[in-house]
């Protein structure tokens, strides 16, 4: 779990950083804020259990964590966006525990490699 | 993956530079997108919200709208509706930014206006390749869009100049006497851009003449030929020309104005209620019919010339068929419509079935619109929106137009020349050549309220001209026409002396002075001529009987007074006129 290529798309972030150019540090920096007002959000919505708003949040999390080419964080909540759509809230709470641990690694990565 | 992208990517000359709208509640992937749309060399909005998109579309009118279809407030569907009708016409391409995958949403998103989707995480080149797809069909719309604006354009201006063309030509070709009650006829209102023609007036003399005439071709070529065509009809027939003398310049104008391959298929009818007979000139065009309402039978008057402005003058053909015709019957003149007006198996109508309804008509009345409807039944079409057009001409008693022709007799009698004389002196070159009756008929026309006595007065003219050059000037006797061969020879002895003439001359001395509601016109006619006894021919009763024709007995009937003068060379016509009779 430590290589960085389990965490993201090395490659296609290099991608992104030559097309983002002086921007990138200004991508990294929103999706990290972004992406923590997010993930503290996630576990106020478990605590209250309202489905659809797990699967809208998730969604928008998906999203942007593929698009920063964090594959892993992406598919921790594609599956709370499944829940979400399914209704099916048991065991969110754990996976949205991974997802906070591979979202501090992820932002890590990303940090040291601006 | 650098090298690849250079090879994709057009040289900068090549990009087209658009307006592009980004929305996206994210503002990492807003960011993302934007800066690779910006790195294409376009102009980037963007909106947090579908609301944002939306108040952006409306101030920028962005050319391409990359919308996320899950945002707050309003989504990327609602925004994506409001934004399809704030275009209208316009094509604006949206493209749905989304991670959705089920087919459902996918399909939402076309429903809403999309046309097409781009998935997270987002790939340049796909972009690039979308953007590039987009901008293309946006301007093929525009294209189109330009075109389909120039031909409504182009149409609006056709349909305008049509209805200017429609409105000259029948302040040109007026109906004429077309409705006057012996005549019933078929014409499509906007018939002229179909090269249809039905032309109809009254003569000096009393007749009438129909002109119908079917142009080859639509729209305004076909109409453009029909209006020389009414203007000399019109002229012509009202100045006293013969059908002869109006075929032939009809003829030779079109020839000279159509080009190759257009002309006017046509048959033109002189009917005389007087002599109860009909002259038909028939080029080109469907038979004429003659429906004989005692024996209840048809006669076919058969096309044995060419359309007019086919042939040069020289070659241009005026044979005609003169008929006789009771009260009642009818002449029918048709162009091809009717019988070419298909029903839905294709099957024309044909002139069979045209004569299997007339006949089949016990009451005469009742042909006309018997065929009307016949017609209609067969094509399937009641509307008359066919380019079929017919006229049916009835002979009736020269009374039973008298009140037709005499209406409006007060109107006439504003401006023109109402006292007036003068001497018209027609020397030898000039009788060999010209006919002056059409000339002198124009000219005692001019005078308001005379134009109802044009027949009476034409007769007059001509009786008297003739008097004045075969018996005057020319010495003619009258007395060889008593028999059929000696007519042939009386006018073998005119051509030969009118060609050897020389010398001599005919004067017309013409005097209107007004009246009360009227006039007194006075005709002498002189000639350089022998002249003859008169005490004595007037006891005789005039020399006119057999085939020397009416002659003065029935001028005698016209006027108030008939007077010969001097040696017998000079002859005085007064003729008192009324408005109202």
């Amino acid at each position: 779990m430590s290589n960085p290529e389990d965490h993201l798309d090395i490659g296609a972030l290099q991608d992104l950083k030559e097309i983002m150019e002086g921007e990138f540090e200004t991508l990294v920096n929103t999706f990290i804020s972004d992406s923590r007002n997010k993930v503290e959000e996630l576990g106020h919505i478990l605590q209250v259990r309202d489905a659809d708003a797990l699967r809208k949040v998730a969604h928008s999390l998906k999203g942007s964590s593929s698009n920063v080419c964090a594959f892993r964080l992406s598919e921790f909540a594609r599956q709370l966006e499944m829940l979400g759509k399914e209704e099916k809230l048991d065991g969110a709470e754990q996976i949205l525990e991974s997802l906070r641990e591979e979202f501090s690694r992820v932002s890590g990565i990303l940090t040291n490699n601006l | 993956m650098d090298n690849q992208v250079q090879v994709v990517e057009p040289a900068v000359s090549e990009i087209e530079h658009l307006r592009i709208l980004i929305a996206d509640d994210n503002d990492s992937d807003r960011l993302i997108l934007q800066t690779i749309v910006r790195k294409e060399g376009h102009t980037v909005y963007t909106a947090k919200d579908g609301q944002e998109a939306i108040d952006i579309f409306r101030e920028q009118s962005p050319d391409i709208v990359l919308l996320d279809a899950l945002m707050p407030n309003v989504d990327g569907f609602e925004a994506a509706r409001t934004i399809k009708q704030l275009a209208g016409d316009n094509l604006v391409p949206i493209i749905f930014l989304t991670s959705l995958r089920d087919a459902t949403s996918l399909a939402d998103c076309l429903a809403a206006g999309g046309l097409d989707f781009l998935s997270k995480p987002y790939n340049r080149i796909i972009l690039q390749a979308k953007i590039k797809a987009f901008a293309s069909m946006r301007r093929l719309h525009e294209t189109v869009q330009k075109q389909r604006d120039e031909i409504s354009l182009h149409n609006d201006r056709l349909i305008h100049e049509q209805e200017v063309a429609k409105q000259v030509f029948d302040n040109i070709a007026h109906p004429g006497c077309i409705d006057a009650p012996n005549i019933k006829y078929l014409l499509s209102p906007m018939a002229v851009f179909n090269g249809d023609l039905v032309l109809a007036s009254r003569k000096p003399s009393g007749g009438m003449f129909v002109f119908l005439g079917d142009f080859t071709g639509h729209g305004l070529p076909a109409a453009i030929g029909a209006m020389p065509v009414s203007e000399i009809f019109y002229g012509m027939a009202q100045k006293g020309f013969s059908l002869q003398d109006i075929l032939r310049e009809i003829n030779k104008k079109l020839k000279r104005i159509l080009p190759v391959g257009v002309f006017c298929c046509a048959s033109m009818v002189d009917l005389s209620f007087r002599k109860h007979s009909a002259e038909v000139w028939v080029g080109g065009i469907p038979d004429v019919l003659v429906y004989r309402s005692k024996t209840h039978q048809l006669e076919n008057l058969r096309s044995s010339h060419l359309p007019l402005g086919v042939v040069d003058s020289d070659r241009f053909n005026t044979d005609s068929t003169i008929i006789q015709l009771e009260k009642g019957d009818r002449i029918m003149l048709w162009s091809d419509g009717i019988i070419e007006a298909c029903n839905d198996e294709g099957e024309m109508f044909g002139e069979d079935r045209v004569r299997e309804v007339i006949l089949g008509t016990p009451d005469a009345d009742n042909i006309f619109s018997n065929l009307e409807t016949a017609v209609e039944r067969h094509t399937g079409r009641d509307e008359q929106d066919d380019d079929y057009t017919m006229v049916e001409v009835t002979m009736v008693g020269e009374d039973e137009m008298g009140d037709y022709f005499g209406v409006g007799g007060k109107s006439y009698m504003a401006g023109g020349p109402k006292d007036w004389s003068m001497t018209y002196e027609l020397r030898p070159l000039t009788l060999k050549e010209f006919n002056p009756l059409p000339l002198i008929t124009h000219l005692l026309m001019e005078v308001p309220g005379l134009r109802p006595h044009s027949g009476k007065i034409y007769t007059i003219l001509s009786e008297l001209y003739s008097n004045a050059l075969e018996h005057g000037v020319l010495d003619l006797h009258s007395e060889l026409k008593a028999s059929a061969d000696g007519f042939a020879r009386y006018y073998a002895e005119r051509t030969q002396k009118l060609t050897a003439l020389d010398e001599g001359c005919v004067r017309f001395h013409i005097d209107h002075h007004p009246v009360e509601d009227g006039g007194v016109l006075t005709i002498v006619v002189e000639d350089t001529g022998p002249g003859f006894d008169y005490q004595t021919k007037e006891e005789n009763s005039h020399r006119t009987e057999g085939y020397s024709g009416r002659g003065i007995p029935l001028i005698n009937t016209m006027c108030r007074s008939v007077r010969y003068l001097g040696k017998g060379n000079q002859v005085e016509v007064v003729f008192d006129w009324h408005v109202d009779v």
